[in-house]
C-alpha cells in the first residue's frame, strides 16, 4: 500500500507536452507541432463505497473475473477539433485528439 | 555606412513630407482641418438626433437606393442633401476593423460617400482608420536579434539540426501552442476542407462559410501569429507549398472558372465589406513613387493589414504558385476578355502582381529586415497632416529588393527562443501516472521524460530571452 501511494504524487489533473503530430502514431505525417494535454495523478482518495466492497469481494475469491476498484484519471471532456496540414499538402481534422478537463471516474 | 544612411534619409525627408500632407488631401480632410474621426455609427446617431441632418440623410439614402443612382444623384434634391451632408459628422467617419456593428459603419460610409465620388473610380478613399497599431514587439525585437546576431541564430537552428529550417512551418507551431490561434485556425480549416475529402471528392465546399472562418481567424487572432503563417520567407519548396496553403485556396481561392478582374471588382463593390477592404488595399498598398519604400507614408504595417483584410472577400488575394525564389500573389481573375478596359484591367491586376509596396512589406516582415523606420510612422498619432518627428539616425536603408535578401540568415530568428526553451531548465512535474491497482492496465504507455514540463520551461525561457535582448540593446 505504501508503494501505491508515494508522497509527491500529483492528484488527478491535466498535465501537457509538446509533440509533432507525427509522433501522435495516429497514421497522420506532419511536422506540425501540437499541445497535446492528457490526464494524470492520484486517484486512490477517491474511491467510493462501491470500490471497497468490490475490493473486498474480490478479495475474498468470489467473482470469477479482475475487476478496477480504485477510480480512473480520465478526461471528462475533449478540446475542440485540431486541424492541421500534413506533409502531402493536405489537411486533416483530428476529433477530441486532447483533454479539456479530468477527473477520477 | 551610418553616414550613408543619415544622409539618404535626410535627401527623402522633404519627400516623406510631401507624401503625408497628399494623403491628407485624398482623405478629404485637407480643407477644414483633421478632426477626430467619429465611427460612422455614432455618426448616424448624431445626425438622426438632429431634424435637418436626418431629413437630409434619408434622402440621401433614397438617392442611392435606386439602381440608376448616377441620374438620381445628378437630381438637385439628392445635390442639395449631398451639400448639407457635407457639413455633418458622417462625412468624415471612419470605421474600425473587427468593430462591433463593422457591417452597419460601413454601410453608414458609404451611404455618403457613394455621392461624393462621380461614376466609378479606380481607387476609392478607405472607410478605416489609418493603422496605428505596431505589430508587435517580438516582431521586432526578432528583427533586432537577426540583425546583431545572426551567426547565433544560424547555428542554433538552421544548419545544425540537420534539417531544413521552415519558417512557415515554425509559425504553424506557434499558432498551435497558442489556444486562440489553434482553435480560429482549426475552425477555418475544417471550415474550408469540408467536403474535399475523400469520401466526397466531387461535393464543393462552401465559400461563403469558409470564408467567414478566415476573415474571423485574421480579425481576431494576434497579427504575431496570423501574419507569421501568411508572410513567412522560405528557401524551398514544401515551405512556400505551405506558404501558398495557408488560406486553404482550394476552397477560398480557386475557382472552376478566372473571372475577369474587373468583373469581380463590379461584384466586389456591390458589397459594403468587400468594396471596403479593396478600397482600404488601394489606399495603404498603392506605389508611391516619392517614399523611400515605396508604401505610402512608409507604413508596411498598413499595408500588411489591409492585404490580410481581403482576405475571405470576394477579391481574396494569394500566392499563385509555390516558387520560393520569386513570389507572385494575385487575386483569382485575368484579363481575358476585357475588351475596351484592357488597360484598366491590366492596371487592377498590376496593383497585386507587381505591387513593389506589396512586395517589400511581406519581405521585410518575413525576413526580419530591420523595422525601425517602419514603425516611425506608426507611433505619430492617426494625423497624417501632422509632420512625425523622423529621429534620422535610427533610419536605416529599409527598400528591400529579391536580390538584396540573404536568405536564410534570418530567416529562422524565432526559433531562437524555442530553442533556447528546449535547453532552458526542466521543471520536475509528475511521471506519467498509470491508474492503480488495474489488472487490465496496458503498459504500452510511453512516457515523455521531462517534456512535459514545457510550460515552466517556457516562462524562464520568456525572461532569459528578454533580457538577452535588452541586454544586446544596451549595448
Amino acid at each position: 500500500r505504501t508503494k501505491r501511494e508515494r508522497k509527491g504524487r500529483k492528484l488527478c489533473g491535466l498535465q501537457e507536452v509538446e509533440v509533432s503530430v507525427t509522433q501522435l502514431g495516429l497514421g497522420y505525417e506532419s511536422e506540425e507541432t501540437v499541445v497535446f494535454r492528457y490526464c494524470s495523478g492520484r486517484c486512490s482518495k477517491r474511491r467510493r463505497t462501491y470500490d471497497l466492497a468490490l475490493e473486498s469481494i474480490q478479495s475474498a475469491g468470489v467473482l470469477k473475473e479482475p475487476t478496477r476498484h480504485v477510480p480512473c484519471c480520465r478526461p471528462l471532456h475533449y478540446e475542440e477539433d485540431f486541424s492541421f496540414l500534413g506533409n502531402n499538402n493536405k489537411y486533416y481534422t483530428i476529433q477530441e485528439l486532447s483533454a479539456q478537463d479530468c477527473g477520477c471516474v | 555606412m551610418m553616414f550613408m544612411h543619415i544622409f539618404s534619409v535626410l535627401f527623402f525627408l522633404d519627400e516623406v513630407v510631401c507624401s503625408l500632407a497628399s494623403v491628407s488631401a485624398v482623405s478629404g480632410a485637407g480643407t477644414h482641418g483633421w478632426r477626430t474621426p467619429v465611427d460612422c455609427v455614432r455618426a448616424s446617431d448624431m445626425c438622426n438626433q438632429n431634424s435637418q441632418c436626418s431629413s437630409r440623410y434619408r434622402i440621401m439614402r433614397q438617392c442611392l437606393a435606386g439602381k440608376d443612382s448616377n441620374t438620381m444623384l445628378a437630381n438637385k434634391e439628392c445635390q442639395a442633401a449631398l451639400e448639407v451632408l457635407q457639413e455633418s459628422p458622417l462625412y468624415d467617419c471612419r470605421c474600425k476593423r473587427g468593430m462591433k456593428k463593422e457591417l452597419q459603419c460601413l454601410q453608414n460610409y458609404w451611404s455618403i460617400h457613394m455621392g461624393l465620388t462621380e461614376g466609378v473610380e479606380f481607387y476609392e478613399t478607405s472607410p478605416y482608420e489609418p493603422v496605428t497599431v505596431r505589430l508587435s514587439d517580438v516582431v521586432r525585437l526578432a528583427s533586432i536579434i537577426s540583425g546583431m546576431d545572426s551567426a547565433t541564430v544560424r547555428a542554433n537552428h538552421c544548419s545544425d539540426s540537420g534539417k531544413l529550417c521552415n519558417p512557415c512551418l515554425d509559425a504553424a507551431k506557434a499558432c498551435n501552442l497558442n489556444d486562440t490561434c489553434k482553435k480560429l485556425r482549426s475552425t477555418y480549416i475544417a471550415t474550408c476542407n469540408r467536403g474535399s475529402n475523400l469520401l466526397m471528392p466531387t461535393e464543393p465546399c462552401n465559400r461563403k462559410r469558409c470564408h467567414k472562418a478566415l476573415r474571423q481567424f485574421f480579425d481576431r487572432v494576434q497579427t504575431d501569429y496570423s501574419y507569421r503563417l501568411l508572410f513567412c520567407s522560405c528557401r524551398d519548396k514544401a515551405c512556400a507549398e505551405r506558404r501558398r496553403q495557408t488560406i486553404v485556396p482550394s476552397c477560398a481561392y480557386e475557382e472552376k472558372v478566372k473571372p475577369n478582374c474587373l468583373e469581380l471588382r463590379n461584384t466586389c463593390r456591390l458589397d459594403p465589406f468587400c468594396r471596403s477592404r479593396l478600397a482600404d488595399f488601394h489606399m495603404n498598398c498603392q506605389m508611391t513613387p516619392h517614399s523611400i519604400t515605396s508604401c505610402p507614408n512608409d507604413n508596411y504595417q498598413a499595408c500588411l493589414t489591409s492585404y490580410a483584410g481581403l482576405i475571405g472577400s470576394d477579391i481574396t488575394p494569394n500566392y499563385v504558385d509555390a516558387s520560393y525564389t520569386n513570389f507572385t500573389i494575385s487575386p483569382w481573375c485575368s484579363c481575358r476578355g476585357s475588351g475596351n478596359f484592357e488597360e484598366e484591367c491590366e492596371k487592377f491586376l498590376r496593383d497585386f502582381r507587381e505591387n513593389t509596396c506589396l512586395r517589400n512589406a511581406i519581405q521585410a516582415f518575413g525576413y526580419g529586415t530591420d523595422t525601425s523606420l517602419v514603425s516611425k510612422p506608426v507611433t505619430v498619432p492617426p494625423t497624417p497632416s501632422v509632420r512625425p518627428d523622423l529621429e534620422t539616425e535610427s533610419i536605416p536603408k529599409p527598400s528591400v529588393n529579391t536580390n538584396d535578401i540573404k536568405p536564410g540568415v534570418d530567416a529562422c530568428v524565432f526559433a531562437t527562443c524555442a530553442s533556447l526553451k528546449e535547453n532552458g531548465p526542466k521543471c520536475n512535474l509528475s511521471k506519467n501516472y498509470i491508474c492503480e491497482m488495474d489488472p487490465n492496465a496496458e503498459t504500452s504507455i510511453v512516457p515523455w521524460e521531462g517534456r512535459s514540463s514545457s510550460s515552466c520551461a517556457s516562462g524562464r525561457a520568456v525572461i532569459v530571452c528578454l533580457s538577452y535582448v535588452l541586454f544586446k540593446l544596451a549595448l
